[in-house]
């Protein structure tokens, strides 16, 4: 199963011409990145996951006319998430870190969304091949570490490890396509 | 409710969206609100009696031309940062070149004429009302482009909320022009910038305030 789910930005024009099977299309596409992003944040409290998911999908569809097409779709979407999550996280009374790093996973997620740029596999044959296995298996096939690590016959940190690495590796060439 | 529903009926009915639809619904909240402005100016303030005989001179143009640049440069800022993902750029920056310009030409003004007319060229006649002019002036607009934020997505609120106090402080500050007969640059840098800036600071205390989705 590819994350790329088409080409989001392509989808994201059609919808702003009026084209509404895209328009659900893409949203459905945003699911399963929206429904990371939150889980990073907010383990554990599966409706407030739910309920931001649907609060960002709701934004995506009633401001989609403040993305500009020359600018990566990717960022926009995980503006609009980052938002949402601050006011989630105010509203459960939660201090809101006042620099809030995007994690790497959050960022190579969103970049994925944006546009052809970011082809999946052969961003990953950049890579080294165990970096890049370990991904497969967290990112693409959604195994827990637990899970991947047994698979690829390595220990579990060594595949955190390893995922630390290829993400930020793909992510510094992701930013660096966009210069 | 569950989210495939919620997908289905956000789909539902898509109206396509025009390009520059921003800007478009900024331009519209504001026309809007210089309407009211130039309303009140005409019934409130009254236009200047010699308006038609100002317009043919320098100075008149020298104002706009301060009051027009700020006012063009703060709302691209505006624009740019009712994106979830914009930041102003170097719009707000640009500020600084007006000011710049008014100032030399203030100084020159300044050198050219004897130190004791130094204060009266500061104060003019209606230095006590211009700025809260000006001001009062940027209301209506300020709400105009209130009005076009509902349908917006800014992430810096305080930022956004600056940047559209100080586009409704310049665009009054324009509309103004017409009512005011004061002619020299320092005042005009000092009383009308100052009604700007107050502006813009009631827009930066308002924005995180009012500019929430």
């Amino acid at each position: 199963m590819r994350d790329d789910s088409g080409d989001m930005r392509t989808l994201m024009l059609a919808g702003l011409a009026g084209d509404s099977a895209a328009h659900a299309t893409l949203l459905r596409a945003l699911l399963p990145v929206l429904r990371r992003f939150y889980r990073r944040r907010l383990a554990g409290r599966d409706d407030d996951i739910e309920d931001c998911v649907q609060e960002t999908l709701i934004a995506v569809h009633q401001r989609r006319a403040t993305y500009d097409p020359d600018r990566p779709f990717g960022a926009w979407v995980h503006a609009i998430a980052r938002y949402k999550l601050i006011d989630r996280y105010r509203r459960m009374g939660r201090t809101v870190p006042i620099d809030d790093q995007p994690e790497l996973a959050d960022e190579f997620d969103f970049a994925q969304a944006s546009d052809a740029h970011a082809d999946l596999e052969r961003l990953l044959d950049t890579i080294p091949a165990k970096q890049a296995a370990v991904l497969r298996a967290t990112r693409i096939e959604g195994l827990s570490t637990a899970e991947a690590a047994e698979r690829l016959g390595i220990g579990e940190s060594d595949v955190k490890v390893s995922a630390h690495r290829a993400l930020k590796t793909l992510a510094d060439r992701v930013r660096g396509a966009w210069r | 409710m569950n989210t495939d529903d919620l997908i289905a009926s956000l789909s539902a009915d898509i109206a396509p969206v025009p390009r520059h639809a921003l800007g478009r619904r900024a331009a519209i909240g504001m026309m809007a609100g210089a309407i009211a402005t130039l309303l009140t100016v005409v019934v409130w303030l009254g236009l200047r009696p010699d308006l038609g005989h100002a317009m043919m001179g320098a100075t008149f143009w020298i104002k706009w031309a301060y009051t027009i640049s700020l006012a063009l440069a703060a709302t691209q800022a505006t624009v740019r940062l009712a994106r979830p993902d914009g930041g102003p750029g170097i719009a707000l920056r640009l500020l600084a070149l007006p000011v710049i310009a008014l100032a030399l030409i203030a100084l020159v003004e300044l050198i050219s004429a004897p130190r004791s007319a130094w204060l009266e060229m500061w104060l003019g006649h209606s230095w006590m009302v211009c700025s809260r002019n000006v001001f009062l002036l940027a209301l209506p607009i300020f709400l105009g482009l209130l009005w076009s934020f509902r349908r917006f997505a800014p992430t810096r609120l305080a930022l956004a909320g600056m940047s559209a106090g100080l586009a409704a402080g310049a665009w009054g500050a324009t509309l103004y022009c017409l009512h005011c007969p004061e002619t020299s640059a320092v005042f005009v840098l000092t009383w009308y910038s100052l009604g700007m800036i107050l502006a813009g600071l009631v827009g930066r205390l308002l924005g995180p305030l009012l500019l929430r989705w």
